[in-house]
């Protein structure tokens, strides 16, 4: 089937002086982000990685790009997450998740690193094993673990052990993701202690590396403990008691790149891929250079530009079907395709209106009816505030939006490309609304509302308090007191701020946008479609 | 002229003869044995019967009966020079295309052939060898031949207690001790003299006679470009002799040929002293088609013309014709040099190779001959001789030809099948063999760094090639494209790093470092910095781009292993991912694989699975080209797997056996 919607032009200048500010701007973004990107790939210290290696195991991401199958993408997941976290001493949390080609099958993959304090889980490390858990349930995507953690990290036990998104969800997500077929499987490459044992335990398929990998509820030390048995972590829980007289795991590798061939035998044993639930055609590169992006973006998320110039460069052919052109015109949307993937794009070109909102639900609707999944351009401060809008019912509208944005149910794709601010979060499918994926670009930023207006607000707010006291405020005390809000939301803003805490997949560089989503479009389409269904829109 | 003819050979010598048969519009019968059933000459031939083996005269009598043919071509080698075949044929009624069966027993026999031709005036080398000289009448005899001489134990061989004297007073001593060493080994201390032939060359001539009494000799070759008498390079006319001497030492050979009665086309193999080229020395006579002959059919002429081809004069004279010219006619018109392309690997010996053709790219160029028996597909195996293909190149002198002949070696393409025609190219670029300053003795001489010259190792342009290659053969088909399939290890930092450790057969692993897509992608060898590199598929193989230059190479997959070649070089490489470098069936990493070191057929199995070995301990003994080659344990360890039992035919590299390395676990059998 061919394409033929219009094709977008580029108003943009690239020999212009905005293109290359703007060029100049994301291009010392996306070099922050790579240095970023790069500390964190190290994992632990230099000590923690050679004493790692001297054990005769791979480094976590050598384990992860030996299993993928060769040459092939691999879509990470949070790579920065607790990022200016626990004193910086976890990077990445500790553990390597992402989704991979193996075997043919796109699986989630799931790796402790073990040279981040011995691979233990802090509360962001159970937050982003549990996200990786989240995609492989709602992706239908096979998840292999890759263990070798000494489980909790005791400290903090209070935030990594008791509550309903805690630890034993992991365990929780292995059953229930089990019973609906999707396969689990573990390869033990280390240490799998206490509840940490239940990984492989609790997977359909396990393997364990000889001499190296140990699964045991209580370790020697506790054991010593609790009875005064004395005894090896390899007699206590080794390859060989697991494989040959427990039976708690079912291959037997001699290192690692033998477990993980095993891993990789096991996928293939899986069949092929479900069939896509939507149709996918050629692809073709998008007829606007996608590496004019950075010229054509504003690096500051203030300045107005029609968003076109972004669809333009990720969409096949630059061709852009939109919908209802006219109408609510600060809402863009039209029917594209990524990398040969049917998309309907949402996207933001200034502050919703009832209009626009009531558009935006429309076109959802349209989209979900069509099995075509959603691709959201975030990049809105919020909706139309003041009386006459109120009174248009402004909130009912954005209702309609947020109603059908939660309830479609086709997959859902969110790029952050500039701001993310109040219910325009929510009506553009932020993180509480389950999109597939979620990405920020490093100049994206996140907050309830701008640092500048919250200051505002909480002045106002404060001033009104102190003239019913009778009291005055100063402008210098009222700047001295503005000022640590505006720096405080500038701080939790950040993208990096909301990387480390995982309110996102992952901080882009721009350029890979149409990558990130051919990615996760492919990935997403091997789970099958529910039935349409819909909540009450308030009329 | 026969209206059809029986080929009784097989390979290049064969194709060789069918290729005239059809020119003259003469109908060809082909024999194989099973092993060829394919081959190129089989398909090449109108018909082709199957015998037991080329050696089988009543097999062979009774295919050229079966076919009709009048007449039966030897080739060389197998029944060319045997006489008993030569009179089968004559009962048969069939005509022998050779010399009649007298001359081939009258030259079969060396010491016989030498004393004959002596009696008809042809140089032999000087010496006295009757019975029972005494120690007087041999220092005379050696006065008399001229020294330096050599002394040879009558009842010795291989050179064992030979001694060379090159002055009148050591003679007296060179003799007695010379009768002690041979006593002492031989237990008969009975002493031969001979003149010793310094710097010897390897000049032969090409004869030629009809049943009518006409002979003429087609001028000379020289083939003293030898590796343990095992000619390689050929080339005529001899760079060495003038005018005069090529007349003298041709009337010679003519003589030779006529003192046996000779028909058809012989040679009369000399050897001359470089440091004295007037004199030159009857060896023997070759009562056949030579190998080499295609040299002399490029450069000999017929009133200053080329073009001569000695099957059909061989053809024609056998049918009773008188030969077409005389020998004021004949002459020589520029150069002609060949190379013989054996399967054999230079870096290891010259043990012979082997295996299925992959890729087959033989020059097509002007002054440019090739003589190959290959096909894609002919399986190249140790029964029979490991030559191949000759490649003959030709020029106005020479320089021409030598250059001629090394670009047809450069662009000569062959994979499957290890040969030695770099090291060919590297004896073409020997200052000696440039200038023409040959001798019997050149190659073993400077056999080291000619094999040296021939390249070991794999250059970091290959290597590049090999992955570049792996990458390429992921690229994925079709017009709907998976962005999960595209094969550029997109990473959110950037494109992955894949590390492929890239094996030459024989060598050591070179790790090999490879990011991006085949055709935009950077490669990193060993330690090295990257380098921008990209691949492309051409007609039969791969122009890749390392660095700044884009060079082309012949390329076929064979399983696992990957061939590369250019410029005359072949590669089997073996590209090994990050996950096959672990255990789990790995003694492999361990290096705990025995591989036959040749193809051939395994005569003995020394162990047996669950035996514990030391490393060097005989597993296998495996016998090719009537070697005996012992396969060993490579490490210290028990033997989990013999793959092979007495009678299995085995390919080069072909595992043997398998050992575990002892102190650890063994699997199911610890248990």
């Amino acid at each position: 089937m061919t394409w033929d919607a219009p094709v977008l032009r580029s108003t943009v200048d690239p020999s212009g002086e905005a293109a290359a500010r703007n060029a100049e701007a994301h291009t010392a973004l996306v070099a922050e982000l790579r240095g970023h990107l790069a500390t964190a790939a190290r994992g632990g210290s230099d000590r923690a990685r050679e004493r790692h290696e001297a054990r005769g195991k791979l480094l976590p991401r050598d384990r992860v790009d030996a299993l993928l199958d060769p040459a092939s993408p691999f879509l990470e997941l949070s790579p920065l997450a607790a990022y200016g976290m626990y004193d910086d001493e976890a990077p990445a949390a500790g553990i390597i998740t992402g989704v991979g080609r193996i075997s043919g099958r796109e699986c989630v993959v799931v790796a402790n690193d073990a040279t981040v304090k011995g691979g233990t889980y802090y509360p962001v490390t159970v937050k982003k094993h549990l996200r990786a858990q989240e995609v492989a349930l709602h992706n239908g995507l096979p998840c292999v673990y890759l263990v070798d953690s000494g489980g909790a990290f005791l400290p903090r036990q209070d935030d990594v052990f008791p509550d309903r998104e805690h630890f034993g969800r992991i365990f929780y997500n292995q059953a229930t993701m089990s019973a609906r077929g999707i396969p689990q499987i573990a390869a033990v490459l280390g240490s799998c202690t206490a509840g940490g044992a239940y990984v492989p335990a609790m997977s359909d398929e396990a393997v364990i590396v000889r001499n190296q990998g140990t699964i045991f509820l209580g370790g020697p030390p506790l054991v010593k403990a609790a009875t005064g048995e004395v005894v090896t972590p390899e007699e206590l829980g080794g390859g060989d008691v697991h494989s040959r007289v427990s039976g708690v795991t079912d291959h037997l590798a001699d290192d690692d790149a033998h477990a993980l061939r095993i891993v990789r035998d096991i996928v293939a044993t899986l069949g092929p891929r479900p069939a896509r639930p939507w149709e996918v055609a050629a692809a073709e590169k998008p007829a606007v250079d996608p590496a004019e992006l950075y010229d054509a973006v504003p690096a500051d998320s203030r300045t107005p530009y029609d968003v076109r110039e972004v669809i333009a460069r990720i969409v096949d052919g630059s061709r852009f079907a939109e919908f209802k052109a006219e109408y609510g015109a600060t809402l863009v949307t039209g029917f594209a395709r990524i990398e040969g993937h049917p998309v309907g794009i949402v996207a933001n070109n200034g502050i919703l209106f009832s209009e626009s909102a009531m558009k935006g639900a429309h076109f959802v609707e349209l989209c979900d009816q069509r099995s075509i999944p959603l691709v959201f351009l975030q990049n809105i401060s919020g909706f139309m505030v003041g009386r006459e809008y109120e009174a248009g019912g402004i909130a009912k509208h954005g209702a309609k939006m947020v109603t059908a944005v939660a309830c479609a149910r086709v997959p859902k794709f969110t790029v952050v490309i500039g701001g993310s601010f109040g219910a325009g979060n929510y009506s553009m499918c932020g993180r509480a609304y389950s999109p597939r994926f979620l990405w920020m670009w490093p100049n994206a930023r996140i907050s309830v509302m701008g640092g500048e207006q919250a200051a505002s607000v909480l002045a106002t707010v404060r001033r009104d308090q102190m003239e019913a006291r009778g009291e005055g405020w100063p402008a210098d005390a009222e700047e001295a007191f503005k000022a640590p809000i505006r720096k405080q939301y500038e701080e939790q803003g950040n993208p990096y701020y909301s990387t480390a805490r995982l309110w996102d997949d992952g901080v882009i560089d721009p350029a890979d946008t149409r990558t990130v989503l051919a990615l996760g479009l492919s990935a997403a389409a091997n789970a099958p479609l529910e039935p349409v269904r819909y909540g009450v829109f308030r009329m | 002229m026969f209206s059809t003819v029986l080929v009784a050979n097989r390979g290049e010598i064969a194709c060789r003869v069918i290729r005239t048969l059809r020119r003259l519009g003469v109908r060809s019968v082909a024999v194989y044995s099973d092993a060829d059933s394919g081959a190129r000459h089989v398909v090449e031939a109108d018909e082709a019967v199957r015998i037991d083996g080329y050696l089988n005269i009543a097999a062979i009598i009774g295919a050229a009966r079966a076919a009709g043919a009048a007449a039966v071509h030897p080739g060389y080698g197998f029944l060319a020079e045997n006489a008993a075949f030569a009179r089968a044929c004559a009962d048969a009624g069939v005509v022998f295309v050779g010399p009649p069966p007298e001359a081939i027993e009258a030259m079969g026999d060396k010491i016989r052939a030498k004393q004959h031709v002596a009696a008809a005036g042809v140089p032999v080398v000087p010496g006295r060898d009757e019975a029972g000289l005494s120690d007087a009448e041999l220092a005379d005899a050696a006065r008399e031949v001229g020294l330096p001489v050599l002394l040879k134990p009558s009842a010795g061989g291989g050179g064992k207690g030979m001694r060379l004297v090159g002055a009148d007073d050591e003679l007296a001593e060179a003799i007695a001790a010379a009768r002690r060493e041979a006593s002492a080994a031989f237990g008969d201390d009975t002493l031969l003299v001979e003149r010793f032939v310094a710097n010897p060359r390897h000049i032969e001539v090409q004869v030629f006679a009809d049943a009518h009494g006409n002979a003429v000799h087609l001028g000379e070759r020289e083939c003293s470009l030898q590796r343990r008498h095992q000619k390689i390079v050929e080339e005529a006319p001899s760079p060495l002799l003038s005018a005069e001497q090529r007349a003298r030492m041709g009337a010679s050979a003519v003589d030779a040929a006529q003192s046996v009665g000779y028909v058809g086309a012989g040679t009369v193999e000399y050897i001359v002293s470089a440091d004295d080229p007037g004199s030159y020395f009857f060896m023997e006579m070759n009562t056949r088609l030579q190998v080499e002959h295609p040299v002399t059919e490029m450069a000999a002429s017929v009133a200053g013309r080329t073009g001569i081809d000695i099957v059909e004069l061989q053809l024609r004279v056998a049918a009773g014709g008188p030969l077409p010219f005389a020998q004021d006619d004949v002459g020589f018109a520029g150069h002609a040099i060949e190379a013989r392309v054996y399967a054999e690997d230079p870096a290891r010996g010259f043990v012979p190779t082997g295996g299925r053709v992959l890729a087959l790219d033989e020059p097509v160029s002007a002054g440019v001959r090739v003589d190959s028996g290959l096909a894609v597909g002919t399986e190249v195996g140790s029964a029979y001789d490991p030559m191949l293909a000759k490649v003959v190149g030709y020029g106005a002198d020479r320089a021409a030809a030598l250059a001629a002949l090394d670009g047809a070696l450069a662009s000569y393409g062959l994979l499957g099948v290890g040969t030695n025609v770099a090291f060919l190219r590297a004896l073409l670029a020997h200052p000696g063999v440039a200038a023409g300053r040959l001798d019997t003795g050149l190659v073993e001489r400077d056999l080291d760094a000619l094999v040296a010259g021939a390249g070991g190792g794999v250059p970091d342009d290959v290597l590049a090639a090999a992955v570049l290659d792996e990458r390429l053969g992921r690229e994925p088909a079709g017009p709907v494209v998976d962005r999960w399939d595209v094969p550029d290890g997109w990473r959110i930092g950037g494109p992955a790093w894949r590390t492929l450790r890239v094996t030459p057969s024989g060598g050591e692993a070179v790790p090999v470092r490879v990011r991006g897509r085949a055709s935009g992608a950077e490669v990193a060898i060993g330690d090295g910095e990257p380098v921008p590199a990209s691949v492309r598929h051409t007609g039969g193989g791969l122009a890749v781009t390392y660095g700044d230059r884009t060079r082309r190479y012949l390329r076929a997959r064979d399983g696992r292993v990957l061939w590369l070649g250019r410029d005359g070089h072949a590669w089997a490489l073996t590209e090994a991912e990050p996950v096959d470098a672990g255990g789990g069936g790995a003694a492999a990493a361990s290096g705990g694989v025995a591989r036959s070191p040749m193809p051939g057929t395994v005569i003995a199995v020394k162990a047996a699975a669950g035996d514990t070995v030391t490393a060097g301990q005989p597993l296998a003994i495996i016998e090719a080209m009537k070697m005996e080659h012992t396969v060993t344990a490579p490490i210290d360890g028990v033997v989990t797997e013999i793959t092979v039992r007495a009678g299995t035919t085995v390919a080069l590299d072909a595992t043997v056996a398998i050992v575990e390395p002892t102190g650890l676990p063994q699997g199911e059998n610890a248990s």
